[in-house]
């Protein structure tokens, strides 16, 4: 509900801001474009590629309200981060272009959406677990995150997820951090906010004495909120793949083909340094070994 | 299997206390809606038209983040229970006010002049006729008001949606679970309908 709600203002912003054609960023976005590649082989008739070629452009499930990772930008009205410029170079590998249409997808409807074809892939911070894989079929993983730590500054006591026991901490509604507050510290009392900026605030209030999120988004809120400070490294390892409909094998297949090829070719290095570079310092890592 | 306990625990709670809150609230606004003093008519009127007219989701957001910026933290559960009575005393204020205006005005007419203050005409001749007229719009406000708890989810309280929503992440059958909180949710609202049936032949 929070996530529509912000989705809702943030449309509501864009149409106002119609007709504007400059893209911050959208250039750099344009350079990749170039060198990204595009699928040259045999397509199956009726496969999902030839499905998504004749309909002309590829359906995400996605976020418009993920800082660096998928988010709506209100001026542009363009999608930027991590998700999304994969979404683009994907349906470029399939189409020559880069035409996407996002679906807002939730943690309650990926399964469905996917296994009703209301899209093709599901792009969204979406962790690879066992019972997932039951559900829904994954390429990847691609990219790996963790969930880290993040306290008011000068607060003392919490060193590490151990900390967290009987501590009330602030999570992300929906998000892996739930889960991963429950296995690290069982007796702490979750609070959820529907969105990044409401657990800071709520973090800052007193809501909670920790904040718990995925590394890359509290880098960011870190880096514009002194008042935030991060408690060491990330505590638990999310493996992101993208969702694919159950049993496509054909298609999951080539989907793990096209992120072979593009952290081969080093371009998902260039798409982590326009995303979640830009607030975590250092080189791109490497991005993980595809499963299969 | 404890968080659906807590989640269906807080639903229920949260639309008892907040029912009887609007309750309460409504019936006070109500009065003050029909009273013969225009500036406390107005005051009324100004209290619906705020009330009802802003989201209560914005709502819910602005007591949450916005109550502690002026120095007024309260626990969440609190915080969304009075959040959601004053919303819903507006349409519980409207409601009651509709029902006094069904009684036809001879009976006003009559009570005033066999001497009864207005006080006393609501008491014993508009508000017992009124009562029974508004039995239906109250548990349809009642329904409206149970459903409208699991707002309260987004700002952090763990409701029966969100428990639902927290099992789902780990499950991944959003069907199978909505569908059960579904049923729960329908239960409430069907006990509600009932109990108003009971209520309005009792007035009756």
């Amino acid at each position: 509900m929070g996530r529509l709600f912000v989705a809702a203002v943030l449309l509501f912003v864009a149409g106002c801001s119609g007709g504007e054609s400059a893209v911050p960023g959208g250039s750099k976005l344009d350079a990749l474009l170039a060198k990204a590649p595009v699928h040259s082989g045999e397509v199956t008739p009726g496969s999902a590629v030839d499905r998504i070629r004749k309909r002309g452009k590829l359906l995400i499930g996605g976020s418009q309200d993920a800082p660096l990772l998928s988010q709506l930008d209100p001026i542009s009205g363009e999608l930027t981060g991590f998700d999304a410029y994969l979404g683009k170079l994907l349906a470029h590998y399939i189409l020559g272009k880069p035409q996407t249409e996002l679906v807002s997808a939730t943690s309650e409807t990926r399964e469905p959406l996917l296994g009703n074809g209301t899209v093709d892939v599901i792009i969204q911070t979406y962790t690879i677990t066992p019972q997932r894989a039951e559900r829904v079929a994954f390429a990847g993983p691609y990219y790996r995150s963790g969930q880290a730590i993040a306290v008011r500054k000068g607060t003392s006591g919490i060193t590490g997820p151990a900390d967290l026991t009987g501590k009330t901490v602030v999570v992300g509604a929906n998000t892996p951090g739930v889960k991963a507050v429950r296995e690290a510290a069982p007796t702490a009392k979750i609070v959820e906010f529907g969105s990044d900026p409401e657990c800071v605030t709520a973090l800052k209030q007193g809501r909670g004495e920790a904040y718990v999120q995925d590394q890359a988004i509290l880098v960011a809120d870190a880096s514009k909120d002194p008042e935030l400070q991060l408690v060491g490294e990330p505590f638990t390892e999310d493996p992101y793949g993208i969702g694919i409909e159950h049993g496509d094998a054909e298609f999951t297949r080539f989907v793990n083909d096209w992120l072979r090829e593009i952290g081969e070719s080093g371009l998902w290095q260039e798409v982590w340094k326009l995303s979640i570079g830009t607030v975590v310092t250092g080189d791109a890592p490497a991005p993980p070994a595809i499963a299969s | 299997m404890r968080l659906v306990l807590e989640g269906f625990l807080n639903t229920v709670a949260l639309t008892l206390l907040a029912f009887f809150g609007a309750l309460l609230v409504g019936s006070a606004v109500a009065v003050l809606r029909i009273v013969p003093v225009p500036l406390l008519r107005a005051v009324g009127a100004v209290y619906v038209e705020v009330w009802r007219n802003i989201p209560l989701l914005a709502w819910l957001v602005l007591f949450v983040f916005g109550l502690p910026e002026v120095g007024v933290t309260m626990p969440l559960f609190w915080t969304a229970c009075v959040a959601i009575a004053l919303y819903e005393a507006a349409f519980v204020a409207e409601a009651l006010r509709s029902g006094v205006s069904s009684v036809a005005h001879g009976q006003g007419e009559a009570a005033r002049a066999l001497g009864l203050t207005f006080r006393q005409s609501l008491r014993y001749v508009v508000l017992p006729q009124a009562l029974k007229r508004v039995v239906q719009p109250l548990a349809n406000i009642a329904i409206a008001l149970t459903m409208a708890t699991a707002l309260a989810g987004v700002v952090g309280v763990v409701d029966m949606t969100r428990a639902a929503q927290r099992i789902n992440l780990e499950l991944a059958q959003p069907l199978l679970v909505f569908t059960g909180v579904g049923l729960c949710y329908l239960v409430m609202s069907a006990f509600i309908g009932y109990g108003a049936r009971v209520l309005e032949r009792r007035l009756a």
